[in-house]
């Protein structure tokens, strides 16, 4: 990009100032929150498929890793973000013998009933406590939570800045913020592959598998937008966390990052 | 039959606030709302799960403002 073209898209960016990324077209800020949850709309009975699609089945393996990171305690309190499903939450319930709450918040109040659907149709009645709320403006009290969880949720979040303050608000001091995110790979070959896997495969099978190919499409290229490691952890610590740090796992396909109130 | 999956968990009616405000909310569990005063919002609860969006909130009438406001 020559000079004057760099130039004249910083211009433009300053002209609009709220603008955000939706995959790779640029749509209002609000406009994104609502195209977002359609796409949730749309794939909300078949997420956990496309999660195995984009990770080849292993997003599993990676929240266990997540929750073992955690080291959940007896009594303690999880706020899980994003996390219609209510994998990560049962999991977080299951180490503890179920003596502790986790709450699972989403935006997308087609994706909670779903996910409490399932969890009765799993006769799991109790445990699971389950809420419908945007990540920006948390409705949890200050210092109110001992963790709090984003799995393959933040790079949908419009501001994430945001978001990540929120995360740091509702904390106990010595409470900690784990982020799962599809990442940068790191090895150039490793990730030539994967993004032609991204981008030539995996809408293809969305079309497939659920008929909606521009949902698959959106969700891959919002992965390639997302922040990579060393960015996240830096805009982690604009918001206050401390002792950032993240692995890498599958060679970064994946992410998980990991802060502490103190 | 107490009807306990639609009611809200009292674990998270502890803690939740109004996501506008942060100000405290109040249980009106006849008509399944959360009541902030301070934001003038109702926020439905369906089947026992808080909608804790401002975009689905209800405006609160002058007369339920002024009911809130003689109960604090």
């Amino acid at each position: 990009m020559g000079y004057r073209s760099a130039m004249a898209s910083k211009i433009a960016g300053a002209a609009q100032k709220d603008r955000a990324d939706f995959g790779f077209r640029e749509v209002g800020a609000d406009e994104k929150t609502k195209l977002v949850r359609d796409v949730f709309d749309n794939v909300a009975r078949r997420y956990d498929l496309m999660n195995d699609l984009m990770s080849g089945g292993v997003h599993r393996l990676w929240k266990a890793e997540l929750i073992d990171l955690l080291a959940p305690q007896p009594r303690q309190t999880l706020l899980d973000l994003a996390g219609g499903t209510g994998d990560v939450a049962s999991r977080f319930l299951a180490c503890v013998d179920g003596d502790a709450t986790a709450i699972v918040c989403d935006i997308n109040e087609s994706m909670v009933s779903q996910g409490r659907d399932r969890a009765i149709d799993n006769g799991a009645l109790t445990g699971v406590t389950w809420m419908t709320g945007d990540a920006e403006n948390l409705p949890i009290a200050s210092a109110s939570v001992d963790a709090c969880t984003i799995s393959f949720g933040l790079r949908n979040v419009t501001r994430k800045e945001r978001a990540l303050a929120e995360a740091h608000r509702v904390l106990k001091p010595g409470g900690r913020f784990l982020c799962l995110e599809f990442s940068r790979v790191q090895a150039p070959l490793l990730r030539r592959a994967y993004d032609l896997y991204s981008f030539a495969v995996l809408p293809r099978l969305g079309q497939v598998v659920a008929r909606d190919r521009d949902s698959y499409q959106y969700l891959v290229e919002s992965i390639r937008r997302f922040p990579p490691q060393p960015e996240l952890a830096a805009m982690m610590g604009a918001v206050g966390f401390e002792q950032v740090t993240w692995r890498n796992l599958m060679g970064g396909i994946a992410a998980l990052h990991s802060g502490w109130r103190l | 039959m107490p009807d306990t999956a639609t009611d809200i968990d009292p674990r998270l009616l502890e803690i939740l606030v109004c996501p506008l405000t942060k100000g405290p909310l109040s249980y009106d569990r006849t008509r399944h709302e959360l009541l902030s005063a301070q934001a003038g919002l109702a926020y439905p609860v369906r089947d026992g799960i808080p909608i804790m969006l401002v975009d689905e909130a209800r405006s609160l009438s002058d007369d339920e403002k002024a009911a809130l406001a003689g109960k604090a």
